[in-house]
């Protein structure tokens, strides 16, 4: 079924069609309307989920994490200030290798109070041991969520999974979302397993002290199984295509008239859409470039990407986040699986709008840069509208 | 005199945990597998007990354990006892802190579920310091106590946890003593038959915080509850009850001088004149606000 309908409302809609057992939740912008949905939908009566409203997000993945461990669907989602106080729970909870999912509504990071779209709350995640989606439409929200649940609860895999997405961009504009059938999912999500349920009857512990070694072979072995379900990823998106024929989930990543390129630009996101349409611009002018859209942080596609971009002239990676005195968290990751020149951009943050003409001032100048050879590794670029802001220079405190 | 405990089986502890001698907490817990017996499931906040039930993958405790970071405990219980009841499982659903986890960084979650009402029984051991990290002060660490982060005695009161949890209005809130088993176990008893939020503050006197011999825990246990400075008392819908050993608490004249119990403790060994003063004062406005609600 096509319906008009934001991306919170499409993710309250794969928790629904993905039969959670306990939802915990606590109110972020702009995730919020993701747990009122939930709410309205438990009100009315819709879903049978146990809707936990906690005080905070620290409780919220807490809620999640104690339901999930004693053997039920648990999901919860969160953005900026919120992810960042649930922070510690995030780890405990790839720690104990419950299978949980949850969405990151995505949003800079204060200080300076700031409520617009920025990916570095999510992107700071990207060590504590989850898989790692990003979406770039509503659709893949929806769609994303729910392999989430299939990929986190597959017995190759436990390990949680969170699913991100540009936050206001997608998470409140709406747009024409295909809605799989609830005989659909349940074909597609079997029932909950996993080999640690917190019982009684079983005895099972879990989180005690361990041995140095122990540990270390804990944490090797949640590393393995990130770094091994790329296979169950790509398994799982080729049977979700059997749900939602519209659908194309065979590869981790996704290329865009890239084969004959000579340059390639590498985004995530919502705003790979204006990126793809600048790309076409600058095609028509006689350009070679093409876009290569990154999907999974989490596990990091090495192959697809040495693949899709190991041949390329020069790749320009934009961030939409910053890993602040080096630059963006994914360009690092990029040129970390090339040989070839990678240049970074960070742009758009804090909300600041990058349009399809910005996308090809960027991209062109940076080629331009490329082509003679030297070229600054990380630039920070500023639409023209915004270009003339200045801060006052720091007083000194004597 | 017996104890008459001998004929109680404890589920909770089995033999050969990583507790120091004389642990009040493992006296507690033993206590909560007699009276709570088997169907139980534990979720234990950072602190001692988490590394007296030894070293994983094994586990001294005869329950099921989800350790967890500190200020989770009661948000990951509630999420817990959601989970057995979506799959139809009747669990008593018990969350152990120390005093650290309840009255400090655990407290806005503690606060939370309490709010929300949630279906478990939280039980607060009450050592008066973050003992696990050597003994620092804690909100719940008396006026004067010498802690290692406070060696010129604590300047504050105790944080009061019994009233705040009293006007959370929950359905039980009790406190109790390791010095007192049987009254523990009682309580633990009419706990479990009570659905929503329980809350327990155990009195557990560590003999390496409070500097005393380690052969003398329950008997420091008892002294705490003789002197008034513990009361052994229990709300139930409102109603409150004042434990039989604690029934001369309720003037002034009966109560055991708050000495005795000040020097057996080495924490106190330098109490000035008016911090003994202060700490009597706290004892006596205890009591009358139990008097007050009674």
């Amino acid at each position: 079924m096509m319906k008009i309908i934001s991306g919170n409302e499409a993710v309250a809609l794969a928790v629904k069609l993905a039969r959670v057992g306990v939802v915990g939740i606590y109110p972020i912008t702009p995730q919020t309307t993701i747990i009122e949905e939930l709410a309205e939908m438990r009100a009315r009566g819709e879903i049978s989920t146990d809707v936990v409203r906690v005080e905070s997000e620290h409780s919220a993945m807490g809620v999640t994490l104690g339901a999930a461990v004693s053997g039920v669907r648990a999901f919860t989602a969160t953005s900026s200030q919120g992810l960042l106080y649930m922070h510690e729970m995030v780890w405990w909870a790839a720690g104990s290798r419950a299978p949980i999912v949850m969405v990151v509504a995505t949003r800079a990071v204060g200080a300076p109070w700031n409520i617009w779209n920025e990916n570095t709350d999510f992107m700071s995640e990207r060590d504590s041991g989850w898989i790692m989606a990003f979406a770039s439409s509503p659709q893949e929200a929806l769609d994303l969520t729910l392999q989430a649940f299939r990929i986190s609860e597959d017995p190759r895999v436990f390990v949680p999974m969170m699913v991100g997405m540009d936050g206001f961009i997608l998470s409140h504009t709406k747009t024409n979302v295909y809605i799989p059938s609830q005989e659909d999912v349940d074909a597609f999500i079997p029932p909950r397993r996993q080999p640690y349920v917190i019982d009684p009857e079983t005895q099972e512990s879990m989180g005690n002290i361990f041995q140095p070694v122990h540990y270390m072979k804990l944490r090797q072995s949640i590393n393995d199984a990130i770094a091994d379900s790329k296979d169950v990823i790509r398994e799982v998106g080729r049977e979700y295509e059997k749900i939602n024929p519209l659908a194309d989930y065979k590869t981790l990543n996704v290329e865009y008239k890239l084969e004959d390129a000579d340059y390639a630009v590498v985004t995530m996101g919502a705003w790979s859409l204006d990126a793809m349409e600048a790309v076409d611009r600058l095609r028509e002018r006689g350009i070679s470039v093409g876009l290569y859209r990154v999907r999974y942080v989490r596990p990091w596609a090495e192959d697809e990407i040495l693949r899709a971009l190991g041949d390329k002239k020069g790749v320009i990676v934009f961030d939409r986040a910053t890993s602040l005195g080096r630059g963006g968290p994914l360009y690092l990751e990029v040129k970390a699986s090339l040989n070839n020149p990678v240049k970074g951009v960070v742009a758009g943050l804090g909300g600041v709008s990058m349009n399809k003409r910005d996308f090809m001032e960027a991209i062109s100048t940076s080629i331009e840069e490329m082509k003679r050879g030297s070229f600054r590794e990380v630039t920070w670029y500023y639409p023209s509208e915004v270009k003339e802001v200045e801060l006052g220079t720091p007083r000194s405190a004597i | 005199m017996s104890l008459g405990l001998r004929g109680l089986r404890s589920e909770s502890l089995l033999p050969g945990t990583s507790a120091c001698p004389g642990c009040p907490e493992n006296m507690a817990m033993r206590m909560v597998g007699m009276a709570l017996g088997k169907n139980v499931a534990m979720v234990v906040v950072a602190g001692c007990s988490s590394v007296i039930q030894g070293i994983g993958p094994k586990n001294a405790y005869g329950y099921p354990v989800l350790n967890i970071a500190f200020a989770a405990g009661p948000a990951a219980a509630s999420g817990m006892w959601r989970a057995f009841k979506q799959r139809n499982k009747d669990v008593t659903v018990v969350v152990w802190a120390g005093d650290g986890g309840t009255a400090d960084i655990g407290f806005a979650s503690l606060s939370g579920a309490a709010e929300r009402n949630e279906d478990f029984i939280y039980l607060c051991v009450d050592n008066e310091a973050y003992m696990n990290s050597g003994g620092q002060r804690s909100g719940s660490t008396p006026h004067g106590a010498v802690t290692t982060t406070t060696p010129e005695g604590k300047k504050e009161n105790k944080k009061e946890l019994l009233f705040i949890m009293l006007d959370h209005n929950v359905p039980y809130v009790a406190t109790a003593s390791v010095g007192y088993p049987h009254d523990l176990m009682d309580k633990l008893k009419r706990a479990k038959e009570v659905n929503g939020f329980r809350y327990i503050q155990i009195l557990t006197p560590d003999p390496y915080g409070w500097l005393f011999d380690p052969s003398k825990t329950a008997e420091v246990g008892k002294l705490a509850v003789q002197t008034c400075y513990w009361p052994l008392i229990e709300v139930m819908n409102g109603k409150v009850r004042v434990s039989n050993e604690s029934l001369h608490c309720l003037k002034k004249e009966t109560r055991r001088p708050l000495k005795d119990f000040l020097s057996v403790q080495g924490r106190y060994k330098k109490l000035p004149e008016r911090d003994y003063l202060e700490l009597e004062k706290f004892v006596d406005d205890l009591w009358e606000r139990i008097i007050s609600m009674s």
